[in-house]
């Protein structure tokens, strides 16, 4: 089972944390200081310092250009969808190929999915400290309503960051997979063990609402909707306006507000809304420079006021999610609470409101996802065969049709993995390839839905115009991510699929960055190398001047010579910064102190066995 | 739908080559079956081949085998038998998701017994189309003046037509089973079959309408 070790990861909007399978259950991995969360906040210092979590948080308006946050949020998106972002993010945003997004880090071009990559890395290396073992394998949450583009880019990271990504699992799922026979036990009427939950996730970036069944170990989600773009992180943005908006009422409109404000801003944002859900009121303080300063005292009734249209949204898409199960409030037995956001009590009155009970909240709802994907980890090792998961499709699947309409070809929550298969054929004679745009989306107009990219048939074997037939299937696998293949039936050849993907990165992209960040890894691990090896270096030069000192007289010139020798070198390559040499000249001036080490043992047992004699007497 | 006479012949388990009861999971090695594709959906859940089914049944048969073959229990197989997983669970998922609802499992079990599809025959039983369009206009009127009593007196009605129609395809399948003679009496079935499916389709779009 040593190979086969899965690691359970939340990477989050505002934090991520791993979590892991024992037989007792699913396990947080915690630092020394008992913290889980790994805030996704990396820093980029002076001479390459890279730093992750809150000591990059730390500093973030310090450094506001070199600070990224938030990276989530530009998952599997193109320039034109961040646009809103961009104006609340400090760092620069830039367009990318194929239309991604790339983030300017000190003049150097990071994708969304190398930084959360640095993030996941972070995140695996607690794990293999605190668990002492190497880790390769990993499950890894995304917010359930996640397209396809967003999905791979997950991933995508996790493969840059040296995770193998065994399943991608959907967060509100997740929720349900760690609450576990909680969920059914706490009925306790005549039904017996089947349970109808409601997962509400209302996380930094995202919403999720899910619906499931859950009976003997079946976790079967009936209805999933949400918005992956509302999250606590636009509640921070109603204080952020309130208090620009205040700032420039007072000091006039001109005022400006630099990155370093706006970092400084936000944070200040994101406590005063940590301090409303337990207090009744808080006060904003900021410095403005030039003896310039703001204050301002903000109550809770004032910030539900501003937080309510937000809260409104997510209550729309429960509805929508129980329409689509096909359930009324009267069936839910149970609502689950997870993210950070749910903290909020005008979310959680909200939420009693529209189930019509009171939200469950046994485990801590920063912490549920990661227990959850550690769960799923566990299903995947074979630890828990009783537990049987089956998930949906968030969004419908088509393609586009003569005349730019959506002809859908899987349904939305249906369950995965799924397939569906459609017949093309040419319209010109000897056509040896045809175009498809793949789309997902709930909109009839093929330019309404997301675009998956441009998938081309090739190698048809040319034919008249309509004569070949081409079945290609389309299947969604268990992580919801699309898989395409196609065949020609009329002569039974497989036809090649290229893709061309909408807002992600073709796989020679990957690779190169699973190469690139491989070789980082490389330096790192050299440079770490060689201070192992130079203080080891250290410990024999020091051995072998003790032991010429005590018993340098049995070694004869030649012996004594070549020691000398090897010492030397063995100097020259502590200084020097290859570790192959140095190892090799370590082992030289081992051997050459080899005569003096056997005289010095021989000298020690001598010692010992006098001691003896004298002892049995 | 391929034609397969061989269906009562049973098949052999690609691993132990012990007959398999359902053609998904072998009951003696456990291991997926690779003939899963090939079988109608009744057989692949192991369920009679008929419109009333026990959908308790239909559930459990289905659980149990997706515990075999859902793709998270072979995650460390060999990378064919991985493929194969996706494939028969993805084919399964739709089995289930097809014969869970008796719309859609009476329109599979039309084609199946070589009924019409609603692409081919889009008739509808006599007057139906005057009572939809009517109850249209009055859900469009009761929708736009915010009728909420009007609107639970059209959902009722919509479901009393459901529940009806869905008694009247009982009917028809039960019939259509026991007529083993004239070849023309089962055509027209058949044929009265399709239409009361496509009567189901136009009341669920209204029924969609709802709030």
């Amino acid at each position: 089972m040593a190979e086969q070790f899965i690691l359970g990861i939340d990477l989050g909007t505002t934090n991520s944390l791993s979590a892991y399978m024992t037989d007792a259950g699913p396990v947080v991995v915690r630092d020394a200081g008992a913290a889980a969360l790994v805030p996704s906040v990396i820093a980029f210092g002076e001479g390459n310092r890279v730093s992750v979590g809150s000591e990059a948080r730390d500093h973030a308006v310090e450094n506001p250009l070199s600070t990224v946050y938030s990276v989530k949020r530009l998952m599997g998106k193109g320039l034109a969808d961040v646009r809103e972002d961009m104006e609340f993010l400090p760092y620069p945003i830039v367009e990318g190929a194929n239309d991604t997004v790339r983030v300017n880090v000190a003049g150097a071009l990071m994708t969304p999915q190398e930084l959360s990559a640095v993030i996941l890395r972070e995140v695996k290396a607690r794990a293999e400290a605190a668990l002492g073992r190497r880790i390769d394998r990993a499950v890894i949450t995304v917010p359930a309503y996640f397209d396809d583009a967003q999905r791979q880019a997950t991933r995508d990271a996790g493969r840059i960051a040296g995770l193998e990504v065994c399943r991608i699992v959907n967060e509100p799922t997740a929720a349900a997979l760690a609450y576990g026979l909680d969920l059914s036990g706490r009925k306790g009427d005549e039904q017996g063990d089947v349970a109808t939950v409601a997962v509400y996730d209302f996380g930094g970036g995202t919403f999720d609402i899910s619906i499931l069944r859950v009976s003997g170990g079946v976790f079967q989600v009936l209805s999933t909707d949400g918005d992956t773009h509302l999250g606590g992180d636009d509640l921070d943005r109603e204080l952020i306006d309130m208090v620009t908006s205040e700032v420039r009422q007072r000091y006039g409109q001109g005022i400006e507000f630099p990155p370093a404000t706006r970092q400084a801003l936000r944070l200040l944002a994101e406590a005063t809304k940590v301090r409303l859900s337990q207090q009744e009121a808080a006060t904003i303080q900021i410095d403005l420079g030039d003896g310039r300063s703001f204050e301002r005292v903000v109550n809770r009734e004032e910030f539900e006021a501003w937080a309510s249209k937000w809260v409104d949204h997510t209550i729309e898409h429960c509805r929508a999610a129980m329409k689509a199960a096909g359930v009324t409030p009267d069936d839910i037995d149970e609502v689950v609470m997870v993210g950070g956001s749910t903290r909020i009590p005008l979310v959680q009155r909200r939420v009693a409101e529209v189930f019509g009970r009171v939200p469950y909240t046994a485990i801590n709802p920063e912490e549920v996802v990661a227990m959850g994907a550690a769960v799923q980890a566990g299903i995947l090792m074979g630890m828990q065969r009783d537990t049987l998961l089956l998930d949906v499709t968030p969004l419908s699947l088509g393609i586009e049709t003569l005349g730019g309409a959506m002809g859908k070809l899987i349904m939305r929550n249906s369950t995965v993995p799924c397939q569906a298969s459609e017949a093309f054929t040419t319209y010109v004679d000897g056509q040896t390839s045809v175009d498809i745009n793949i789309l997902q989306g709930e909109r009839e107009l093929a330019g309404d839905c997301r675009s998956l990219g441009k998938f081309q048939l090739a190698g048809i074997p040319p034919m008249p115009a309509g004569m070949p037939r081409i079945n290609v299937t389309f299947l969604i696998d268990a992580n919801g991510i699309l898989n395409v293949s196609a065949r020609e039936l009329k002569s039974g050849q497989a036809s090649s699929v290229q893709i061309t993907p909408a807002h992600g990165l073709t796989r020679a992209e990957v690779e190169q960055m699973v190469k690139d960040s491989y070789a980082h890894a490389i330096e790192d691990m050299t440079a770490h190398r060689l201070i192992d090896l130079r203080n080891e270096a250290a410990r024999i030069l020091t051995a072998i001047e003790k032991a010429l000192a005590s018993a340098g007289c049995v070694l004869g010139d030649e012996q004594r010579k070549h020691l000398d020798a090897a010492v030397a070198m063995l100097k020259a390559k502590a200084d020097g910064d290859d570790p192959d040499e140095l190892w090799a000249a370590m082992e030289a001036a081992n051997d050459a102190a080899g005569p003096l080490t056997q005289a010095q043992m021989d000298e020690v047992l001598r010692k010992t066995a006098v001691g003896r004699k004298l002892d049995e007497i | 739908m391929p034609e397969n006479d061989e269906k009562t012949v049973p098949v052999k388990c690609r691993v132990c080559a012990q007959p398999m009861h359902t053609p998904v999971v072998c009951d003696y090695c456990h291991a997926i079956g690779d003939a899963a594709e090939l079988t109608d959906y009744f057989t692949m859940l192991g369920v009679p081949q008929r419109f009333d089914l026990d959908t308790d049944e239909l559930s459990r048969q289905f659980v149990a085998l997706s515990r075999h073959a859902h793709p998270d229990f072979h995650v460390s197989d060999s990378p064919e038998v991985q493929q194969l997983s996706l494939r028969v669970s993805s084919t399964l998922n739709d089995a289930y998701r097809t014969l869970k609802d008796p719309a859609t499992r009476g329109a599979y079990l039309l084609e199946l017994l070589g009924g019409k599809s609603s692409a081919r025959d889009k008739s509808v039983p006599d007057g139906f189309l005057d009572t939809m369009m009517m109850m249209q206009e009055e859900l469009a009127d009761a929708k736009t003046g915010g009728d909420r009593g009007e609107l639970d007196r059209l959902a009722t009605v919509l479901a009393t037509q459901h529940d009806g129609l869905m008694r009247r395809l009982s009917g028809l399948f039960a019939e259509h089973q026991q007529s083993l003679g004239c070849e023309a009496i089962r055509r027209g079935l058949l044929d009265e079959i399709r239409k009361q499916l496509n009567a189901v389709s136009y009341v669920r779009k209204l029924q969609s309408q709802l709030p």
